[in-house]
């Protein structure tokens, strides 16, 4: 009896072993990509994670392999990093994507088309002109009651978070103002949920956002289904209510963008200045090789619409400052102006 | 470890060992960077062993508890990545002494395992964390030899850990965490086996006895591995064990 148990029992372990040899075998055939560590494997890894990952090429018409071939024949092994860098950073300027960074120790290629454009802020103008250098500041907020009983917030970034507790002091501070008005312009973006903290005191009821997807595959047009999120109004914590006016500019980008978008849809609100900056893709980075970061739009976040704001949300009065006054800001006069019959009626 | 052979010639049922474990990690992530990055492995675990009261000498119980971090580079050393992970398992073995040789014991048995972590690369913009979680049943089996070093009764023992099935997280391809936080939680949960997820743990070492005292001195490689979403994840560690009986 014995024996047989050990005769089984080296049998079993015979075919363990065997498959404890399968299994590792498989552990071995992981699928990875590999490049090589040379300027060509870089090109290539770049073009490949931008192939697998960047999320709007049929909506910008982009051929990438059509790219792909025509800044391949620029890159050879003896070339020097500046160069591939510059290469590299040209073949990425291809997708108009201010989302869309080549980051090395020695540069940051960049596609920021917003610096063509007219400025339309002046930060030294209303400092002095509008707010007579008399302003709070909290949370990365300069706030205050201009003469005409109007509110004024300056948001710059929205990198800056958002206390609670501070936007409860001053919405309070700003709660006697007959409207409000909220300058982005040149904010260039940050974090999405400060986003959601502020434009979450404008609201009254579940408010529909927008909408995002994501990639769900290497392939381009591997895309979810656009997933709808809301907005609660935040609880127990100041609301203001009445009417509103968002300032914008060209350097309104990204978290800035997706915030005018959101404000839009909201009936108080009404948006003055120029077109935002766009970009609507939640950027994911990833890496080369030789240790580059590359930065892309992978997620597309769209408006309460459900259409891509990639290139920038229209503002609902367009405005432009005139660069020859330097005392007068255009876009804050309209708001005045805007605000003073919305309260009139 | 269970010293089947020494423990119950010396009449002891239980034995619980806390361990370090120091040596070698690579990490491979796609959803941080396509880039395997390598380094350093640390760990500390506590694991008890115990025969059962229904079977003693026939059925053990294992229960194993740790944490482990790996701090990894990529190769051209401009960024690092943190994992951190804690697990606990918890096996049921039938062991068999004196199979083919008087001193040579063998056990083998299911077991469950538990084990979750974040891995975080401080650099990247929207993706810098990935959340790693299983749930798994599985087997596992150990085969020890009592001996002696010298006249210092040693047991040898090597143990295979091997989940087979279970569940596990992962976002999709390129799903951020912030959609994750705004409520989409479809498609986070997977089933794991062999065909998509496969993860093992070897250990190989000497328990050396010096009175009631046990010093361990081993080696223990780890490996996970699975494909899904188009995401693959493959982290081996090698790493020296030492650990002391409490």
């Amino acid at each position: 009896m014995f024996k047989l148990f050990e005769l089984s029992f080296m049998k079993h372990g015979a075919y363990c072993l065997a498959l404890i040899g399968v299994l590792l075998g498989c552990v071995g055939c992981a699928e990875q990509d590999e490049f090589q560590h040379d300027q060509v494997g870089n090109f290539e890894a770049l073009w490949t994670i931008i192939d697998e990952h960047y999320s709007f090429f049929d909506y910008k018409q982009v051929d990438w392999q059509q790219v792909h071939n025509r800044y391949r024949a620029l890159v050879a092994n003896d070339m020097t990093d500046r160069e591939l860098f510059d290469v590299c950073g040209d073949m990425l300027k291809e997708l108009r994507d201010g989302h869309t960074n080549l980051i090395a120790s020695h540069d940051v290629s960049r596609y920021w088309i917003w610096e063509q454009w007219p400025v339309n802020y002046d930060e030294r103008l209303i400092d002095e002109h509008y707010l007579n250098f008399d302003y709070k500041m909290a949370s990365g907020i300069k706030y205050q009651i201009l003469p005409q009983n109007f509110g004024y917030m300056y948001y710059g970034s929205f990198s800056s978070s958002i206390g609670e507790g501070n936007l409860d002091l001053i919405l309070s501070y700003l709660s006697t103002a007959d409207g409000l008005i909220i300058d982005v312009r040149n904010n260039g973006g940050g974090l999405l949920t400060n986003v959601e903290t502020l434009v979450s005191r404008f609201i009254d009821g579940r408010t529909l956002a927008g909408y995002i997807r994501h990639k769900t595959g290497p392939g381009h047009n591997d895309l979810s289904d656009p997933y709808p999120y809301y907005f609660e109004p935040t609880r127990n914590h100041l609301h203001y209510l009445k009417p509103v006016v968002v300032l914008a500019n060209r350097g309104s980008f990204s978290a800035t963008n997706n915030f005018v978008s959101i404000m839009k849809g909201l009936g108080q609100v009404t948006v003055v200045g120029d077109t935002t900056g766009g970009g609507c893709g939640l950027p994911f980075t990833s890496e080369l090789p030789n240790g580059w970061r590359v930065r892309f739009s992978s997620c597309p976040i769209m408006d309460p619409q459900g259409r891509l704001t990639e290139f920038g949300v229209a503002p609902d009065v367009r405005v432009d400052l005139d660069p020859d006054d330097r005392t007068h800001d255009a876009l804050l006069d309209t708001a005045i102006r805007l605000l003073t019959a919305a309260t009139a009626q | 470890m269970l010293l089947l052979t020494a423990l119950s010639a010396a009449g002891q049922q239980a034995q619980t060992v806390l361990m370090v474990d120091a040596g070698y990690a690579s990490v491979h992530d796609s959803y941080l960077t396509p880039i395997t990055y390598d380094g350093l492995d640390l760990g500390l675990s506590i694991e008890a062993t115990r025969w059962t009261r229904f079977a003693p000498e026939r059925w053990l119980w294992q229960l194993s508890v740790g944490a482990d971090y790996n701090y990894v580079e990529n190769p051209a050393q401009n960024n690092d990545l943190h994992k951190l992970m804690g697990d606990i398992a918890f096996g049921m073995q039938r062991a068999w002494m004196g199979v083919m040789h008087p001193r040579l014991g063998l056990s083998v048995g299911p077991m469950a395992q538990v084990r979750a972590g974040i891995v975080y690369d401080a650099v990247n913009s929207n993706n810098p964390v990935t959340v790693r979680a299983h749930a798994n049943l599985g087997a596992t089996g150990m085969a020890w030899f009592g001996t002696h070093l010298w006249r210092l009764p040693v047991t040898l023992r090597y143990q295979l850990q091997l989940p087979v099935a279970g569940v596990f997280f992962a976002p999709e391809y390129d799903e951020s965490y912030y959609e994750i936080y705004l409520g989409n939680h479809k498609h986070l949960a997977h089933l794991g086996w062999w065909g998509n997820r496969l993860d093992m743990t070897h250990y190989l070492g000497a328990d050396l006895h010096l009175g009631k005292t046990t010093l361990r001195l081993g080696y223990r490689t780890r490996m996970e591995h699975w494909t899904v979403s188009h995401l693959h994840v493959h982290d081996v560690t090698h790493a020296v064990v030492l650990g002391v009986s409490l």
